[in-house]
């Protein structure tokens, strides 16, 4: 089209009988660009941080297979993208000046051509979320490493995961990612990401626990060395070393590298290895069997067990089973229905182990309980229980 | 993803209801009309025969402009999902949401 003339504009003014002299003197003629009715554009709703993010040149990624709902993740942080529809249209307009900025440039151009690079009735909101991964988990638990000696390596037809496939399949930040594998103590094999299946890894930890207790040596003061000569040629020593890792403090003395055990992970994964080999055990039995099974100069208490295994106060005798809180489903409402499945009532000490996790930035066990469950006194004690019927 | 260099600012215009051509087809290319500013920074768009006030917003959360990335479009009804680059951001919106005042003309005057 003709781009508009100084001529034009000012008959368009005079017709609509507006008066120059109240006016800045430059004007915007605006016209659709030639890309603006493809929808190709879109608009993204900024929550605080990510502008600064973008204008600092990092980049923000969409997330999500066909079938879940689309996240958006910037370096360390994930949110929910929901789109958000107004009743007005919103035209996006480069190159289009305040009055602020025509004031402060008084040479500025009298008639600006502007072209409008798009439009919509709508816009992605974003919502900060937990990340999602669960999933991470359940993808490298398909195939977890049993050891150089395991056959199923050779053969395996399952899936293995780099750093990359893991950010295309997780709807969470890089970050994040990176963050969880160190905390479910996954170690990387031949550029794979890979978790230790249970049994492998309490027979390396036993390697060492024995070797600790042979050699004498204090529990805050393992040298790496050492393990890696001894079992050298028990196990590979990249394996030993990501179960000291696991296990232990990493610290230096005098240029080597010691490990201070940590005795809480300990015992909580004895434990684990003990329960899981039935439903549920008595509980007093279990605590004697499991303060025997853990290193010498080790303490069990059953705090050790948050999250990990729940006592039935209520039987006669009292017993103990596992109940992992990395089984239970990640979404809010679904994990508080199946808590409620497994247990009526549940007092908050019992519960929150349990939930802690769903809290989100700034919410507490509190208002998550508050808002899932319903409250009541029994013999004199706090408890919660279903909003709704379970059936 | 951000880009080399700064990102573009730009302006984003609300307007109340739809914007149609004026001739039959597309409206690329199509006029939109002038917007004026008084000298009291109010923004003054003349759109057909129409004008509307506005004012200018600074947005407490700015936008992102995306352009999708890729070729064809991804038949995707479950919403944003593909490849976006971040084109430009947006920090500064006109809001226009008076009535438009219609201009009432006899005859236009020939230039």
């Amino acid at each position: 089209a003709a781009m508009r003339s100084r001529a034009e504009v000012d008959a368009t003014l005079q017709t609509a009988k507006l008066n120059p002299a109240e006016l800045l003197p430059a004007v915007h003629c605006l016209s659709f660009g030639p890309q603006a009715g493809g929808g190709e554009c879109c608009l993204l709703q900024l929550e605080p941080g990510l502008c600064a993010e973008l204008e600092a040149g990092r980049s923000l990624v969409i997330r999500g297979e066909k079938d879940e709902h689309a996240v958006l993740c910037s370096k360390d942080k994930t949110y929910d993208v929901k789109i958000a529809d107004t009743s007005n249209m919103l035209l996006f307009v480069p190159g289009c000046k305040t009055p602020e900025e025509l004031n402060a440039d008084p040479a500025s151009c009298n008639i600006i051509h502007s072209q409008i690079a798009g439009f919509s009735k709508n816009y992605w909101e974003l919502r900060r979320c937990r990340p999602k991964l669960k999933k991470l988990r359940k993808l490298l638990m398909e195939d977890p490493y049993e050891g150089p000696d395991s056959q199923k390596d050779q053969t395996s037809t399952f899936s293995k995961y780099t750093t990359e496939d893991l950010l295309s399949l997780i709807q969470a930040s890089e970050e994040e990612i990176l963050h969880q594998l160190q905390v479910i103590d996954a170690c990387k094999i031949e550029g794979y990401w890979r978790i230790l299946d249970f049994d492998y890894e309490m027979k390396l930890l036993s390697h060492v626990t024995q070797l600790i207790d042979s050699e004498s040596w204090p529990l805050s003061k393992v040298p790496l060395c050492a393990c890696l000569e001894e079992l050298g040629s028990l196990e590979p020593r990249e394996m030993i070393e990501h179960i000291l890792l696991s296990y232990g403090r990493k610290y230096f003395d005098a240029g080597e590298v010691f490990f201070e055990m940590l005795e809480d992970k300990i015992c909580r994964a004895i434990a684990q290895m003990l329960l899981q080999n039935a439903v549920k055990f008595n509980l007093s039995e279990f605590e004697e069997v499991w303060q025997q099974s853990v290193p010498e100069g080790m303490t069990t208490r059953l705090d050790q067990l948050q999250g990990l295994a729940l006592v039935d106060k209520s039987s006669r005798p009292e017993t103990i089973f596992l109940l992992k809180v990395e089984d239970l489903p990640e979404d809010n409402q679904e994990r508080f229905n199946s808590l409620f499945g497994i247990r009526e009532k549940w007092t908050e000490v019992d519960i929150t182990p349990y939930i802690q996790d769903l809290c989100a930035e700034k919410q507490t066990v509190g208002a998550l309980l508050t808002k899932y469950a319903r409250s009541s006194m029994l013999n004199g004690v706090k408890v919660f229980n279903s909003r709704r019927p379970i059936s | 993803s951000g880009g080399t260099g700064a990102l573009a600012q730009w302006v984003l215009v609300e307007l109340q209801g739809e914007v149609q051509p004026r001739q039959s087809g597309d409206l690329a290319g199509s006029l939109l009309g002038d917007l004026h500013y008084t000298c009291e920074g109010i923004p003054v768009l003349i759109v057909g025969h129409h004008i509307l006030y506005g004012k200018v917003v600074q947005l407490e959360k700015p936008f992102a402009v995306l352009v999708k990335q890729g070729g064809a479009p991804q038949p995707s009804s479950a919403g944003p999902h593909g490849h976006y680059t971040v084109t430009a951001l947006i920090k500064t919106k006109l809001l226009f949401k008076t009535r438009p005042k219609p201009i009432i003309t006899h005859v236009p005057k020939k230039v």
